[in-house]
């Protein structure tokens, strides 16, 4: 089973915080779903056979031409100088 | 004028340009039709029909002068609502993006609109994507049409449900690991997974960026077909987008070598796999073959799928800090790591544990364990797949092994939802294409086939699917009334 402790630590490097009841139900299911996947330790296999599934060729890269995205408009705590305002960092 | 909901994509865009009925008659019983039974099955988050009845003024002036309607004119289409609509709310039925309007439009809903089609609303989904029956929405569980009492499969559940019952003519999906072909069965209707690369994924929200495509879920397959010519193509904006050949309804169906994948059909809900065998002999009657073979790895398919989507989603997800948009905490009292935690409680249940799960993948000690394994997989199916499309043109099997379920029935037990994804994830895991066409029912709810082809052969998936439709020519309008 997942500790207190572990479940605090995924929560904390995934920066969520749970609440109570999550706190409470998740180390279960996510132990079931740790089991589940567990399955993948029996699979005779190495990095050796990942393929490049896609089989892209990045060697035509497009212009790399500004284009105004108007993405300002969503920006809902953009000051009015232009700056994008955010918590203390301490 | 009534009944005009009923019509298909290309009946609605021929009735039109030889003025049978003008757009904005037809767009307005479309909307009556929404105002009729939405109530019953919540399928919309957002709704844009004073902006789709302008646009259909707008197909009518343009008829009246003689200009180019698009081979999609007037078509009203609906939207899952993690695909970016320039100036429409798209939430991903997340509380995290519950005020998002997006400043531009995906690539598909460009081509949309170049093409004449008419946005009327954003479709309800799980959360991100992340379901199979849209009971994880943040907003409303959206009811199947067949039966208000079950889930119509998700996570494009609200596509499936309104394309279903009229309250659109044709929808985009997208498909991670079953998302278009899930809500098509369940909801006996048409829905097509495109091949990775065929259908720019610009615009569209990530969740699992290796495993996603946006694909059509439409009522018939001819309207498939008039969709995904529209929506296919190269796209700057999109690097893993590729052009491919256009597709079309041929009258003539070739002999194909088709295979019922064993390890598909085992073991699943006896009316639907009883179904399955009788849609099998069908094929004997189109002139095609059809086997029984069984695929070596099928079992590490799940697993492995649920490492590479939680670890990719745990990375996507990590961008969702409120400070560019998002809803209204002020971010005076905090400070910044205990803000963006806080913040991301607005999470739901489902999406934390996938971002929990897609965390421990990655940690160290656990990436070669679970991750590098699950990648692995991935390639040795798809060389075991593309061996087997060189003497089987199909592999097929249920798109779902059991029927549509009750509310309720599997949302406290993840791995249970989970199981029901088992048959979808090969197409998403190798990146090939898969449809899923209503068969049949039992007990009066839907059973979906799923056929999956090589890489860009969706040419051979319509070729059967087109030559199926008409001779099994099922029920597709349930009563709502």
């Amino acid at each position: 089973m997942i500790s207190k402790d572990e479940l605090e630590y995924l929560a904390q490097i995934s920066k969520i915080n749970l609440s109570e009841d999550e706190a409470k139900k998740f180390p279960q299911q996510l132990d079931k779903t740790i089991k589940y996947i567990d399955i993948l330790e029996e699979l005779a296999s190495d990095d050796s056979n990942v393929l490049d599934l896609q089989e892209m060729k990045f060697d035509e890269l497009r212009d790399d031409v500004v284009r105004m995205s108007g993405a300002l408009r969503i920006t809902k705590n953009l000051t009015e100088d232009g700056f994008l305002r955010g918590p203390k960092m301490k | 004028m009534s009944g005009l909901h009923n019509l298909l994509a290309h009946e609605v865009v021929e009735g039109i340009k030889e003025g049978l009925f003008t757009a904005e008659e037809y767009v307005s019983t479309v909307i009556k039709t929404i105002e009729d039974v939405e109530s019953k099955l919540n399928s919309f988050i957002t709704l844009d029909t004073e902006r789709a009845l302008s646009s259909a003024k707008l197909i009518d002036r343009k008829i009246k002068e003689n200009e180019d309607i698009g081979y999609l004119g007037g078509v009203a289409v609906g939207i899952k609502d993690n695909i970016s609509t320039k100036d429409i709310r798209t939430t991903c039925a997340s509380k995290m993006l519950e005020d998002y309007v997006p400043s531009y439009d995906a690539t598909v809903i460009r081509n949309l609109k170049q093409n004449g089609a008419i946005i009327l609303g954003k479709l309800n989904l799980d959360e991100f994507g992340m379901g199979s029956t849209t009971e994880y929405s943040r907003y409303h569980p959206t009811h199947n049409p067949w039966n208000l009492d079950y889930v119509p499969g998700g996570s494009s559940g609200g596509c499936g449900a309104a394309v279903a019952a009229g309250e659109c003519t044709v929808s985009l999906g997208s498909d991670t690991g079953g998302s278009i072909r899930c809500p098509a069965s369940f909801c006996s209707v048409v829905g097509l997974k495109p091949t990775y690369g065929r259908v720019s994924r610009y615009g569209l929200i990530s969740y699992a960026n290796s495993l996603e495509q946006i694909g059509p879920i439409c009522r018939s397959v001819k309207d498939i077909v008039l969709i995904m010519n529209i929506i296919s193509g190269k796209d700057n904006s999109d690097n893993t987008s590729m052009s491919s050949s256009q597709i079309t309804i041929n009258n003539k169906l070739d002999k194909f070598d088709i295979a019922i994948v064993k390890e598909l059909i085992n073991g699943g809900d006896h009316g639907v796999t009883g179904t399955i065998y009788s849609t099998s002999d069908k094929f004997k009657e189109i002139g095609c073959t059809c086997d029984e073979i069984s695929i070596k790895n099928l079992h590490y398919a799940l697993p492995s799928y649920y490492t590479l989507a939680s670890a990719e989603a745990s990375s996507n997800l990590a961008r969702y800090d409120n400070i560019r948009y998002g809803f209204h905490l002020p971010i005076e009292e905090y400070k910044w790591d205990t803000y963006f935690s806080n913040v991301r409680k607005n999470f739901g249940e489902e999406v934390k544990r996938r971002i929990l799960i897609g965390s421990y993948v990655l940690s160290s000690g656990y990436y070669s364990k679970y991750y590098l394994k699950a990648r692995s997989l991935r390639s040795l199916l798809k060389l075991e797949l593309l061996k087997l499309f060189k003497k089987y043109d199909l592999l097929i099997g249920p798109t779902m092994p059991i029927l549509p379920f009750k509310f309720g029935e599997k949302i406290d037990d993840p791995i249970k939802m989970y199981l029901v994804d088992i048959n979808t994830v090969i197409a998403n895991l190798a990146g090939i294409p898969a449809i899923s066409l209503p068969v049949g029912f039992s007990n009066g709810l839907p059973i979906g086939l799923q056929m999956m082809a090589a890489p860009f052969e969706e040419q051979k998936l319509i070729d059967v699917s087109y030559a199926l439709e008409k001779t099994i020519n099922i029920q597709r309008r349930p009563s709502l009334t």
